[in-house]
């Protein structure tokens, strides 16, 4: 660390390489920290949050019993002790709440005046965050299980809606309308994903498994249609055509750059293709357990020098090295199912929230103190940590000698 | 060192774990507790090992297992580091967190292994929640989503609390509705069951006559003289039941009522005239009145009164303790009643009304509704128990009613109900019946009757049986039918004119008893034999016996033509001139035993014919079963030599092992002796899953679906299967099977 201090001062090493090897540092060393907590407010299973990209303080969660609740991550206590406080609510009391499960939150990419909703109501409400009131609903004909804003969008401020029907919508927050319908899949579209590169750029995962690439300006057809085996006819059945799994596909997930895209899977495997030609990396990343029938949603960190993705797995959020599909580590804490996760980018860390009710906060482990600072500190820890202590001290009794 | 540690843990783990007891093994658990201070390393093998063992799909293992934990647990950090780790599945193995993972049998185990967890988990949480966090989570956890409430001392959770609740609310919706039905049910049939008691209550005074404490006490105050008319008065105002009152009866029930005194007065009044003590009574009265003629006004009165000479004198009645009462015609509608009102109270009433105090017990009703139901019960037995008391004697009214039906009309048809079937042609027809049959009631008639009767004389004779009239009216159809002659009656009449009859030339010659009886006797000793050809053709020459005619071609003009027409057949004829009689003999019974000695002192007491299945053939034998012939004894010699050189003694199992112990070579000892026996059990003291309940399904299993009956069955499915196949195989829908 001093080294990378050091070297980053003579100006020897480019900025982004401390960076790089600190967050990287964080992101390995994230683990489940008594000092983080998030307040329970849900009463049951949580399907989604959401992390706004603006400030990066405030969460969004949706839960399976239509709450929707703002969480604020930001500790200005100065203690490291910290349980993130429910801003606001839109409880079961609130009369715009959602009747069903939320499925999907997302912020306004660009104000966090806004957030969007769906939920298996059938509707898509657009929220002010001030008034806690919808401002614009979207009614479907079926379940809503996926919407998605895109991130980058400067041109367009459309939301892709995937429903219990195999359309796709394209929702327009300027017109308050639907405006487009994107046709193509054979069965519900479980999960929507606009690309964080090029604004025009959708990807769709349906139960059909197929993962269809659109350009929203195009109307004819889809870019392509992502294929497990690269169109090579002789390894697949003839049904098993441009399929990108052989179950349901119900996660979808670019890479910070946008030049990947990953995939999920209810056979239990996770895919990753290159975005720009829709070829299958075939980067194994072993069985990646997956029962979900709804969307799945999973998050790639960024900043670190392997990528990593963290995708729930069962009731752990199993973390895998992005391009080589090893597996980093299984964050374990959950008590159920583990439905979503969202990568905190800027302090490297991990909320993930399952059907415990519970949102855990992965929080990367301190650096140990180093050999200098430990002198002066000892007291003060001592001090400070001695009603902890006691819990980590063995206590054999003597009389087992 | 190490690996012996780690080798001695391991025992001790699972010694501990599958003692099946409630408590661990001090001893052991200090050993072990001994060696994990050591290093943490034993810390992780006991950790593996405990967790392995939770693993185990045995309840008692598991809470073993758990108890371990829970020691370990309080003393090492290293320990509840690695167990907090993996909390979720220590919690889905022993609080059941994952529903479709239940906790294995013994059930009783299994739930103490749940609360004990249940409570381990929040000592736990109270004294390390704050140091590590995923403990805290899954004490949240337990408590918010799976909802265990940590008080409950049963531990249940919300979701069996909810059930429980759920039972109990629907138990009362059930209860409330029963007592509203039973309330509305009492009452809508209270009025009858009132109506019922007060008739049988009066249908009982009708019966007996009561006698009231007021009674007595108007009878004792009237005057002596006319009391026991008014008693006669009152009984023969009860139109029917005074008669049928037994003396002794009425007795028990005067003794019951009234004074002593008044009774042995009218047991006088009603003794004295048939009574040879009585004029002895009188003497001693009339001596006593002269002894004792100065005495007290009152003895007068007293003997004036009763007729008794003394106070002194005894009498004996004889009273039965019961009462009873008879049918007789001039009650019957009373008992009657009496009987169907008993009837409809044992069979309606009464249960009815103990199903509704029975509800209304239950479900915890009104007391006034429970009150009035058990009065309405009270009554109802009391009357029940009252007319026990009676002791009716039914008449046996056996088809009463039928009989005023016949009475009323007439119906032929009944005259046809009670004739037996009969079948074919009877020459002897009974004297009784034979109008029945359309025949003159007389033989003597019956001979006129082969020189052709006209029928139309025959009614001049009617049969005495049935009514005349039925009766002419069906001769007259019988006549009609003899015309007819598609009917059986013209069929007989066609026999009897044509057929002599033989009962009539042997009771002419000799008189039909004898003769009856001396056929009888021939036929004793003379076998029966089935009518044949031979019979047919006895004494004479068959025309074409033995001659089989073949069938020539059914062809109008193919014939072919080397074919006989005829062939003789020696066997043939040979059976149909002769005839087969078998001769079973006779059954005689086995009156010889076995007696082959059993080596115990007893001999055989088998009964077979010729040959013992245990003993082989019988022979005979002397009073220790030594075969009496010599050569039986040495065959006898030979077979027991034979058999006990097929298991020589040396082979015996102990010995063998005793020998291979000795010289070191392996002789097949346990060849020999563990025939047969199972493997011993692995863990003794674990209560066994496998051993399944002893049910009567299980049992029924056992027989129902054990290997050889399935095998059986499937192969005579099998077969028939293949039957059908090889018969039908031709025909598309079987072949299509």
């Amino acid at each position: 660390m001093l080294g990378f201090l050091t070297a980053r001062q003579a100006g020897l090493d480019d900025p982004l390489r401390l960076r790089r090897a600190e967050s990287t540092r964080r992101v390995l060393s994230l683990t489940l920290n008594p000092d983080r907590e998030v307040d329970r407010i849900h009463g049951n299973g949580i399907n989604t949050i959401d992390i706004e990209v603006i400030e990066g303080r405030y969460m969004l969660s949706g839960g399976a019993d239509g709450v929707i609740v703002i969480y604020d991550l930001e500790n200005y206590s100065g203690n490291l002790q910290y349980a993130c406080k429910a801003v606001c609510t839109v409880g079961r009391s609130n009369r715009y709440v959602h009747k069903f499960s939320v499925e999907t939150v997302q912020w306004y990419p660009y104000d966090t005046g806004m957030f969007v909703s769906s939920s298996f109501d059938k509707t898509m409400k657009v929220w002010d965050t001030e008034t806690l009131k919808p401002a614009e609903v979207f009614e479907f004909e079926g379940n809503v299980y996926s919407h998605h804003l895109s991130p980058i969008a400067r041109k367009h401020s459309l939301i892709a809606v995937g429903t219990k029907e195999p359309k796709i919508q394209l929702c327009d927050l300027k017109s308050g309308s639907r405006i487009h319908v994107l046709q193509g899949h054979k069965a519900e579209v479980l999960s929507v994903r606009w690309s964080p590169r090029y604004e025009h750029i959708l990807a769709t995962a349906s139960a059909d498994s197929k993962v269809k690439v659109w350009d929203v300006r195009r109307a004819s057809g889809c870019l392509f249609t992502l294929d497990q085996h690269n169109g090579d006819k002789s390894k697949g059945a003839s049904e098993a055509v441009n399929t990108a799994h052989n179950g349901r596909v119900n996660g979808l997930c670019f890479t910070g750059d946008g030049l990947y895209l990953l995939t999920t899977g209810t056979d239990d495997r996770m895919r990753l293709w290159n975005s720009a030609t829709g070829e299958n990396t075939l980067v194994n990343y072993g069985k990646v357990s997956n029962e979900s029938r709804k969307k799945l949603q999973f998050t790639v960190s960024r900043g670190s020098s392997p990528e990593l993705v963290f995708v729930p797995c069962e009731s752990s959020v199993a973390a895998y090295a992005l391009h080589t599909g090893e597996l980093v580590t299984m964050l374990r804490g959950h008590y159920n199912n583990v439905d979503c996760c969202e990568f905190h980018p800027d302090y490297q860390e991990l909320y993930s929230g399952g059907k415990d009710c519970n949102i855990l906060a992965w929080i990367p482990a301190l650096r140990a103190a180093d050999v200098e600072e430990e002198s002066k500190s000892a007291n003060q820890a001592a001090a400070d940590q001695s009603t902890v202590s006691t819990a980590f001290q063995d206590a054999w009794s003597s009389d087992e000698d | 060192m190490e690996l012996s540690r780690r080798d001695r843990l391991s025992e001790l783990v699972e010694q501990l774990t599958t003692s099946g007891e409630p408590q661990l093994n001090q001893a052991s658990m200090k050993e072990i507790k001994k060696i994990c201070k050591v290093s943490n390393d034993c810390i992780d093998h006991v950790y593996h090992s405990v967790i392995s063992q939770l693993n185990q799909e045995h309840a008692e293992v598991r809470l073993s297992a758990f108890q371990i934990a829970s020691e370990l647990f309080s003393r090492s950090h290293h320990f509840r580091t690695l167990l907090v780790d993996n909390f979720q599945e220590f919690l889905e193995l022993t609080v059941e967190t994952d529903s479709e993972q239940p906790l294995p049998p013994p059930k009783e185990v299994a739930r103490k292994l749940r609360s004990l967890a249940i409570q381990t988990v929040q000592s736990w949480q109270t004294s390390y929640g704050a140091a590590y966090k995923k403990l805290a989570l899954g004490y949240h956890f337990l408590k918010q989503v799976k909802k265990v409430d940590f008080q409950d001392a049963e531990a249940r959770t919300v979701a069996e609390r909810s059930r429980e609740v759920d039972r109990q609310r629907k138990m009362q919706r059930i209860y409330k509705e029963r007592v509203e039905a039973a309330s509305k049910d009492m009452e809508e049939s209270y009025q009858e069951i009132e109506a019922t008691l007060t008739e049988m209550e009066s249908c009982m005074s009708l019966l007996f006559p009561e006698f009231d404490v007021i009674d007595i006490q108007t009878t004792n105050s009237s005057p002596p003289s006319s009391q026991p008319a008014n008693e006669c008065l009152s009984v023969e105002e009860q139109p029917c039941c005074s008669k049928d009152l037994k003396d002794d009866g009425r007795e028990g029930m005067m003794q019951k009522k009234e004074s002593r005194e008044e009774k042995k007065r009218e047991e006088e009044e009603e003794d004295d005239n048939d009574n040879e003590e009585d004029e002895e009574e009188e003497e001693e009265e009339e001596e006593s009145g002269e002894e004792e003629e100065g005495e007290s006004l009152d003895e007068h009165l007293f003997i004036r009164n009763s007729g008794l000479i003394s106070h002194a004198y005894s009498l004996d009645l004889n009273l039965s303790p019961g009462l009873r009462v008879k049918e007789t015609e001039d009650n019957e509608a009373v008992v009657s009643t009496v009987k169907d009102l008993h009837r409809l109270i044992t069979n309606k009433h009464l249960p009815a009304v103990q199903g509704w105090v029975q509800v209304f017990t239950k479900s915890g009703a009104e007391q006034q509704l429970l009150r009035r139901a058990l009065d309405l019960k009270r009554s109802l037995e009391a009357t029940l128990q009252k007319h026990q008391e009676l002791h009716i004697d039914y008449k046996t009214r056996v088809r009463k009613v039928m009989k005023a039906a016949s009475d009323g009309e007439e119906d032929d048809d009944d005259d046809f109900d009670e004739v037996p079937e009969k079948e074919g042609y009877e020459p002897h027809i009974p004297e009784h019946l034979r109008a029945e049959y359309g025949l003159d009631p007389s033989p003597s008639t019956s001979t006129a009757a082969v020189t052709n009767t006209p029928p139309a004389q025959r009614p001049a004779a009617p049969p005495p049986l049935s009514s005349s009239s039925s009766s002419s009216r069906r001769l007259k159809r019988l006549t009609e039918e003899d015309q007819d002659p598609t009917c059986a009656a013209a069929t007989l009449r066609h026999l009897k004119q044509n057929l002599p009859l033989p009962k009539q030339s042997s009771s002419s010659s000799s008189g039909p008893s004898s003769s009856q009886s001396s056929s009888d006797q021939k036929a004793v000793g003379a076998p029966v034999v089935p009518f044949g050809l031979d019979l047919y053709y006895w004494g004479q020459e068959q025309p074409n016996a033995g001659k089989i005619v073949k069938m020539s071609s059914q062809h109008q003009f193919w014939v072919p033509i080397d074919v006989d027409e005829e062939v003789e057949n020696k066997e043939l004829l040979a059976e149909s001139r002769s005839r087969y009689i078998s001769f079973p003999g006779s059954f005689t019974p086995v009156n010889h035993y076995c007696s082959a000695s059993l080596g115990n002192g007893k001999l055989c007491q088998r009964q077979d014919r010729l040959k013992c299945p245990f003993h082989g053939p019988i022979i005979p034998r002397d009073q220790e079963g030594r075969p009496c012939r010599q050569e039986d004894r040495l065959r006898e010699e030979q077979e027991k030599r034979r058999k006990s050189e097929e298991q020589p003694d040396w082979r015996d199992a102990e010995l063998m092992r005793d020998i291979e112990a000795a010289t070191g070579e392996n002789l097949g000892s346990d060849r020999v002796g563990k025939k047969g026996k199972g493997r011993k059990k692995k863990y003794p003291n674990l209560s066994d899953l496998k051993q399944g309940a002893n049910t009567a399904r299980s049992r029924l299993e056992k027989k129902v679906l054990n290997k050889s009956s399935m095998r059986r069955i499937a192969e005579v499915m099998a077969k028939a299967d293949r039957r059908k196949h090889d018969k039908f195989s031709n025909q598309f829908n079987y072949a299509l099977q």
